[in-house]
């Protein structure tokens, strides 16, 4: 397939995937704020900012704590830089309006129904501004959005051909899950340590927006136990959330596109690597150590990156001396 | 009232019994003056569209009208659509359809597709000889100095062949009916386009009006995209048994993208843009996720000037460096070749019934609109004193664009125009106000005649071909003699009959 149409596909995915994340991660931190103390909807704010690596334009991370108000306040000003500021690029509504525009230019190959439902869920969210969903239900703004976004991929799912068109639509999904699900791991560790008590909602929040919560109920039914969770978020292959289910993906998407045998493409090594790290060494790491499982989070996601860099460099914008 | 209140009108009187008062045709009213597709007098259909006007007075106008609003919706779903570039940037817009078909019997369609067949053999042989020998203007049936002198005219195309002599691969002629018969008012022969909105018009009418088609013996067009694959195949480099082929379009942006989408997709090629493509030791590629992968010919739908920076507009960011050099090698052929645009100018149009008689040895089967070349002393004076009857055109515009309408026109833009003539003569040429048939259209007050031309696609590989349709346009406005798509024209469905 043209090279720009993969990364077309590649980057409508990713762009997908990144505005539900988004979703996701507002959806419950409304919910957190709804009955929860001061502290923690604050630290669920700086969850959130870390988890999406961004310091926000307006607002404040630390607000004087007794003063709840101003909490409210600023919870309006954080909510929107991460929905509608305009130059925030990973704005849930700029992903979509990106998702959009490569969808544009790959339309020829999508089916027409995937782009009219993004084309729908663009033209929901063009025209709302915070102040209009903070005077309903901030919410259920955002779980339905990203039902709307849900759509997309399931109509894709539906209706798509599965060629590598439909491969590179996997790939950059699953390439940005792992990016954000290791980000966001990292980030709560940071700010909710392991062994810290009396933390459970903090961490079932964790679970809920990794979609990860009547799973894990359902497996560790004894209880609920940190870094049991960190384990299952991270190398339950079964989960659809998990980095572990993520890789998997991508390698099999990557399985799918190669050019052929003999010699594997630095990107399928290098996926294949991340894969069987989580696998065989993943468990051998101190699990009570927090350093070391966030230090083994980063470098899942440096190598996230690289493995960005390989798919881009072996199928969109390779060198022509290079080509194979 | 506007077309779409027609439909909520549709809506208001949906109980009242059908017939009584509001047959489609009980006020249609046939103009002598004009030729009337349908009807030979008032209430009195030509014989093979009595069948049709029976079915379709059947109807109530309301319904027919709801029909087309929901087609139309259907196009903009669909993004059946094109872009208008005016002052508040792009708008897109669909080609609104009106429902009553333009039917064309077989012998009328016989003698147009002979005639187009024989213009386009003509319009070959002339690119051939203008970039090749040059006997055409040894020999003085064309003036030298207007083709060297064409804007359009590539010299770099100079002494290169092209596969089978084809130049014109694909072209959509503008024809029109007056009272003497059909005429050819324009070819175009660079990057025609329109063919989408021939098929999509097709459909559209094929799911509303069903069982007309069968009873009529309406000749097909679908294979229209199976034709088009074939004739570019057939115009691979010499060599090449299993071509690969592909859309070059300048992208999202250009008006025409989705008609580039379709027939992409149509044809079942890869839609690429410039970026798309690499020029390789004299071969082109297009980039893949499996590698670069050769390519042998190149449908593109993008103008001359823009296809390589190297050979022509270098400030182009929508070509391939060195794809004009992969095509002077023969390593690739582009249809339509660079520099048709040289047969196609308005002034060079004026001599095509003499490049039929030159080339072939043959009467043009289609006549020529008479047309005054005001680079020429005696075109120009007749010209400026017979401005209130005349069309000017600029020999360089198109789309109904940089024209005056003479009797439409008031004195004072007639001057302004006049003084704009003076200043570059070779820049004008004008032609008489044509009598342009007319076809029965849904108005607000049941049918109405409006004027129409008519577009058929023909396409030339080892042999000519063109399917049994057109892109029938029609001027919607009462009285307007302008159908450019751009310029508030609609489009009909055209159905050629069979025997």
């Amino acid at each position: 397939m043209l090279s720009r149409n993969a990364e077309g596909l590649y980057w409508m995915a990713r762009y997908l995937e990144r505005a539900q994340h988004g979703c996701h991660l507002l959806a419950e931190q409304f919910v957190i704020i709804e009955d929860r103390p001061v502290e923690q909807i604050d630290q669920g704010w700086r969850r959130l900012f870390a988890a999406v690596g961004r310091t926000p334009l307006g607002g404040h991370l630390d607000p004087p704590p007794e003063d709840e108000d101003f909490m409210l306040a600023d919870a309006y000003t954080l909510a929107d830089d991460l929905t509608f500021e305009p130059t925030n690029p990973d704005a849930i509504r700029n992903c979509v309006a990106a998702a959009r525009e490569s969808a544009r230019q790959v339309r020829n190959i999508i089916p027409d129904k995937m782009w009219s439902s993004l084309n729908l869920a663009y033209f929901d969210l063009r025209d709302v501004e915070m102040e209009t969903i903070w005077n309903r239900q901030p919410g259920s703004f955002y779980d339905r959005t990203e039902g709307a976004l849900r759509t997309v991929s399931g109509v894709a799912e539906g209706t798509i051909y599965r060629d590598d068109g439909w491969h590179f639509l996997q790939l950059g999904r699953f390439v940005e899950r792992v990016q954000s699900v290791s980000a966001l791991i990292d980030a709560h560790i940071a700010l909710f340590p392991t062994a810290a008590p009396d933390s459970d909602a903090d961490w079932l929040s964790l679970l809920w927006i990794c979609e990860a919560h009547f799973a894990y109920r359902r497996l560790y039914s004894q209880g609920l136990r940190p870094t049991s969770m960190v384990d299952f978020l991270v190398a339950d292959p079964s989960l659809s959330h998990s980095i572990r289910h993520a890789l998997g993906r991508i390698v099999e998407a990557l399985d799918a596109v190669a050019a052929g045998p003999p010699l594997r493409t630095e990107a399928e090594r290098r996926a294949g690597r991340m894969a069987a790290s989580i696998d065989h060494d993943w468990p051998d790491r101190d699990a009570g150590d927090d350093d070391a499982t966030r230090a083994a989070l980063q470098a899942i996601s440096a190598s996230c990156r690289h493995l960005h860099e390989d798919i881009a460099g072996a199928y969109f914008n390779y060198e022509i001396e290079d080509a194979p | 009232m506007s077309r779409e209140s027609l439909g909520r009108e549709a809506d208001a009187d949906g109980d009242g019994p059908a017939g009584a008062g509001q047959r489609l045709f009980a006020a249609y009213e046939t103009r002598p003056a004009f030729y009337d597709e349908m009807f030979e007098a008032a209430g009195v259909p030509r014989a093979h569209c009595r069948a049709l006007c029976d079915a379709l007075d059947g109807m109530r106008p309301a319904e027919i009208a709801a029909m087309q609003e929901y087609a139309e919706r259907s196009f903009l779903h669909q993004g059946i659509t094109f872009a208008v570039y005016g002052e508040d940037g792009a708008q897109e817009r669909i080609i609104p359809i009106d429902f009553l078909p333009r039917l064309v019997d077989a012998a009328d369609w016989d003698r147009v597709e002979r005639g187009l067949k024989q213009r386009l053999e003509a319009l070959n042989r002339f690119l051939a000889d203008v970039y090749g020998p040059g006997r055409i203007m040894d020999d003085g049936v064309v003036p030298v100095d207007l083709v060297r002198g064409c804007p359009q005219y590539r010299v770099e195309m100079r002494g290169l062949e092209v596969p089978h002599g084809v130049y014109v691969a694909l072209c959509g002629t503008d024809i029109v009916r007056t009272n003497a018969g059909f005429v050819v008012l324009e070819d175009n022969l660079r990057v025609p386009s329109g063919v989408s909105y021939m098929l999509a018009n097709r459909r559209a009418l094929k799911t509303s009006l069903r069982n007309l088609f069968r009873r009529h013996r309406v000749r097909g067009i679908e294979h229209y995209g199976r034709l088009l694959r074939q004739t570019l195949a057939e115009l691979a480099p010499p060599g090449v048994s299993d071509p690969c082929i592909v859309l070059l379009t300048p992208g999202v942006y250009n008006s025409a993208f989705y008609e580039h989408m379709f027939l992409a997709q149509e044809m079942g090629v890869e839609l690429v843009q410039g970026s798309d493509l690499v020029v390789h030791n004299g071969f082109v590629y297009m980039r893949t996720t499996a590698g670069l992968q050769k390519v042998d010919v190149i449908y593109r739908r993008i103008d001359d000037d823009f296809i390589d920076p190297l050979a022509f507009r270098p400030d182009s960011q929508l070509g391939t460096p060195g794809l004009f050099y992969a095509y002077r090698l023969g390593n690739v052929t582009i249809a339509n070749a660079p520099g048709t645009g040289v047969a196609d100018d308005k002034s060079v149009y004026a001599y095509v019934p003499d490049m039929i008689r030159y080339y072939l040895g043959e009467e043009p089967l289609l006549a020529n609109v008479e047309t005054h070349l005001c680079r020429d002393t005696q075109g120009l004076e007749y010209t400026l004193d017979n401005l209130e009857t005349l069309v000017v055109k600029m020999v360089g515009e198109s789309g109904g664009y940089g024209m005056l309408v003479g009797p439409h026109a008031s004195p004072d833009e007639r001057a302004a125009y006049a003084e704009e003539v003076r200043k570059n003569p070779a820049n004008f040429v004008s032609q008489p106000v044509l009598d342009l048939s007319v076809s029965p259209c849904l108005t607000d007050t049941g049918a109405a005649p409006r004027h129409v031309d008519l577009r058929p696609f023909v396409l030339r590989g080892n042999e000519t071909r063109l399917v049994p349709g057109a892109f029938c346009r029609v001027a919607l406005v009462e009285g307007s003699l302008v159908v450019n798509s751009s310029q508030g024209g609609g489009g009909k469905d055209l159905w050629v009959l069979s025997d």
